[in-house]
């Protein structure tokens, strides 16, 4: 955990639990595995708070705890992981995606599902039926039938998983939180679930009262109790990064070979395990049988195109065999590692200019390079090369290497050489990234906070409009409220809107960022 | 030895000043005495974002999603600091705080024991809270008379209110409420508190405890202020 992350769960936490959960968030981040004494004696939060923090923090899968090291007796130990707690960042890139993929129904399942940590599924089912019946026209409402479908087939193609079973107290537990993958990971239970979305009422105050007084607890038991469900993250990734592979396809070469690369990985998505590197080999018989059918190209035509993806650099694909009309794999780490070097090579361009991502290029494609040789290869003044390589080097996206002809290391005997690792600068822009965002975040805050009493205002008028509006006022009772609100305060309020929609956006962009440098740092991890 | 006797008087770096390029009628860049300034000028201007349906869809969705989690029982309130004097509002605005807690039940099989927040008794009516147990019959004695108290108690009201639709409105809450197989001991102090709250005329949110009123009422005044 590096102090940028941590900042950043802290902030996430911050906003979307509250501030002790942040707390609590941050002390577990920075100080490892404690028991509950600790946490209470070292954060000086009160003990109800800190139970109900850990426990918010338990039903997201953000923290884990286990029965402490020192044997049977001592007491549990909870644990806190950052890599989940960024995972808050991209919710909405979840979400939209079950929206592409399965629709408005889908796309409720995964919010109440991210909204809540886990849940069971005749309780999401139920949740999503309600909040489907409160936007359908007065009269009709979702049948419970239809949601289980979408949740059935969210769990079909793995979206869905059931939380990993408590692991008891085995001390000889590791760290990691239990891997996803047991029997029963995908398996759905028989639940008996028959009725319709519920839409809320209008209810008199009497009523609303005796509402409040009941708790709604008497849910008749459908079969699945202590059966949980939540997002798996592993399979939207990888579903994120066949789509980075497609569109950087589709931008180098054309749609046609994009739809190419398409249909092998759609082929390879049940037999390739996530971390291989490349794809089992499909021949192009198969690949030709399983095109889209509104893409008839002829069987010599496809094999140019083959032809085409093995030759390119960026080597999305390439060839495993002769048999069957050819053998082909599409490369994943590789493909990765090039996405990565692109998004490093763009990073520099933009931050520097063009002359200096040229000679960045060149350092990673050449490897090793004197002073001199950079100045000639890369065609610029020297002057400007020095100035432009010690930039780099003082951003450290270059690094010198020395090279020593004599044992003493003495300067005017040893080579200095520029040269450029590219999975080290991956990971310090990566922290660049978390440091960004949390900027981003903390200045979000802050607007908010400077215009605090301008928001609550606002949120007053607009409540008391929507109540004059339900209760059926006339325009000149609207047109008085509205105007309640100066012209200069409306300027206000709409540049800081403007604002806040900026950074929000600039979050989820540089979100994408931090997936492709995450999914590369991943995958060299895997390997090596 | 030679080359530090050599070197006296003259720049020495660690590195050999040749290799690297600088040569002995470059001026090397002035040093730094003060950190760097907070924001720097920028000599490339960043790119825009992308805008596009996608985009704008994608951040609908997150502000959406950060105000849904503002009001789940997730989201954990500190409690409020006490201020010095107790003030009239703070009956209106501290119940609405604690409700979203009190509503979120966690599966207590997947947490550990020692997690259990037990609610403190009020009133001198001691109840488990643990809400996923299954009833004891203790708790069923004092679930009827809290059952017929609430019953006197709306009949009471009813008097007050209007006539014939509350009646059929409470049939309906008898009802309801012979359905219901738990509850909380402090019910019936918070539905006192609720049902009043709910009477009121006035939107909950919109009450100023007048604190930051005063000052600008000087136009009319007659008389003279002291």
């Amino acid at each position: 955990m590096t102090a940028q992350e941590v900042r950043l769960c802290g902030l996430l936490l911050r906003e979307h639990f509250g501030e002790v959960v942040e707390k609590v968030g941050t002390h577990l981040l920075k100080g490892g595995a404690q028991n509950l004494r600790t946490i209470i004696h070292e954060t000086g939060i009160s003990l109800d708070l800190v139970k109900k923090s850990l426990c918010v923090l338990v039903q997201h899968g953000a923290c884990v705890f286990r029965s402490g090291r020192k044997g049977a007796g001592s007491p549990t130990e909870y644990q806190t992981c950052c890599d989940r707690i960024l995972r808050i960042l991209r919710y909405p890139r979840y979400i939209y995606t079950a929206k592409t993929l399965y629709g408005d129904t889908g796309e409720l399942i995964i919010e109440e599902l991210l909204q809540r940590g886990h849940m069971t599924m005749s309780g999401t089912i139920k949740t999503v039926a309600d909040r489907l019946t409160q936007n359908m026209e007065e009269g009709r409402s979702m049948d419970y039938s239809e949601v289980s479908s979408a949740f059935f087939r969210l769990v079909e193609t793995h979206f869905l998983q059931r939380c990993p079973p408590l692991a008891g107290a085995e001390p000889k537990d590791s760290a990691t939180p239990a891997a996803p993958s047991f029997p029963d990971c995908y398996k759905v239970p028989h639940v008996t679930l028959v009725g319709r979305g519920k839409r809320q009422l209008a209810i008199t105050l009497l009523f609303a009262a005796l509402l409040k007084f009941q708790l709604p607890l008497n849910c008749p038991t459908h079969g699945d109790e202590g059966i949980c469900w939540q997002v798996n993250f592993e399979r939207f990734h990888l579903h994120f990064r066949d789509q980075a592979i497609i569109s950087a396809v589709a931008n180098k070469l054309d749609q046609t070979s994009s739809e190419i690369v398409r249909t092998m990985l759609r082929m390879s998505e049940v037999t390739t395990s996530p971390t291989a590197t490349c794809t089992k080999p499909l021949s192009a018989n198969e690949i030709f049988r399983s095109l889209p059918t509104s893409y008839n190209i002829p069987r010599p035509i496809l094999d140019q195109y083959l032809t085409l993806l093995i030759d390119d650099p960026m080597e999305f694909v390439g060839k495993a065999g002769e048999s069957g009309g050819g053998m082909y794999v599409v490369n994943m780490h590789r493909a990765l590692a090039n996405l990565a070097r692109a998004t490093l090579e763009s990073v520099v361009q933009e931050r520097f200019g063009s002359r200096s991502a040229r000679i960045f290029r060149l350092l990673l494609r050449k490897r090793h390079l004197e002073q001199k040789q950079v100045e000639d290869f890369a065609m610029i003044p020297a002057k400007e090369a020095k100035d432009m390589l010690y930039t780099l080097l003082s951003q450290n996206l270059v690094q010198l290497q020395e090279i020593p002809k004599t044992p003493d290391y003495a300067p005017s005997r040893t080579f200095y050489l520029y040269t450029v690792n590219q999975l080290p600068t991956a990971r310090m822009l990566l922290q660049n990234c978390y440091k960004t965002v949390a900027n981003l975040v903390e200045r979000r805050l802050f607007e908010s906070k400077e215009s605090k009493r301008l928001l609550e205002k606002s949120q007053r008028i607009e409540a008391i409009l929507a109540s004059l509006q339900a209760s059926g006022a006339e325009p000149e009772q609207l047109t008085e409220v509205e105007e309640m609100i100066t012209a200069p305060e409306k300027q206000q309020l709409e540049a800081l809107r403007l604002h806040i929609n900026k950074l929000d956006s600039a979050e989820n962009q540089v979100d994408e960022t931090i997936f492709l440098l995450e999914s590369y740092i991943n995958s060299t991890a895997s390997t090596s | 030895m030679a080359g530090r006797g050599g070197g006296r008087g003259r720049r020495m770096m660690t590195f050999s000043v040749e290799a690297v390029g600088i040569t002995r009628g470059d001026s090397l860049p002035p040093s730094i005495q003060q950190p760097t300034p907070l924001f720097p000028v920028m000599e490339q201007k960043p790119l825009p974002l992308t805008a596009g349906e996608e985009e704008e869809y994608l951040l609908a969705l997150k502000q959406e999603f950060r105000g849904a989690m503002k009001s789940l029982p997730c989201f954990i309130q500190p409690t409020a600091a006490h201020r010095d004097v107790e003030r009239y509002s703070d009956k209106y605005h501290s119940s609405e705080q604690t409700e979203a807690l009190t509503d979120w039940t966690p599966d207590w099989k997947r947490l550990p024991k020692e997690l259990r927040v037990k609610k403190p008794p009020r009133g001198g009516v001691s109840a488990a809270v643990s809400r996923s147990d299954k009833l004891q019959s203790g708790q069923k004695k004092k679930k009827v008379k809290e059952k017929e108290e609430v019953l006197l108690k709306l009949e009471t009201l009813q008097k007050k209110e209007e006539g014939q639709s509350s009646e059929d409105e409470e049939e309906e809450g008898e009802e309801k409420k012979k359905k219901q197989e738990e509850e909380e001991a402090e019910g019936e102090e918070e539905y006192d508190e609720e049902e009043f709250e709910e009477e009121t005329d006035y939107v909950m949110s919109y009450f100023d405890n007048g604190e930051e009123f005063g000052g600008d009422s000087d136009d009319n005044m007659d008389e003279a202020i002291y």
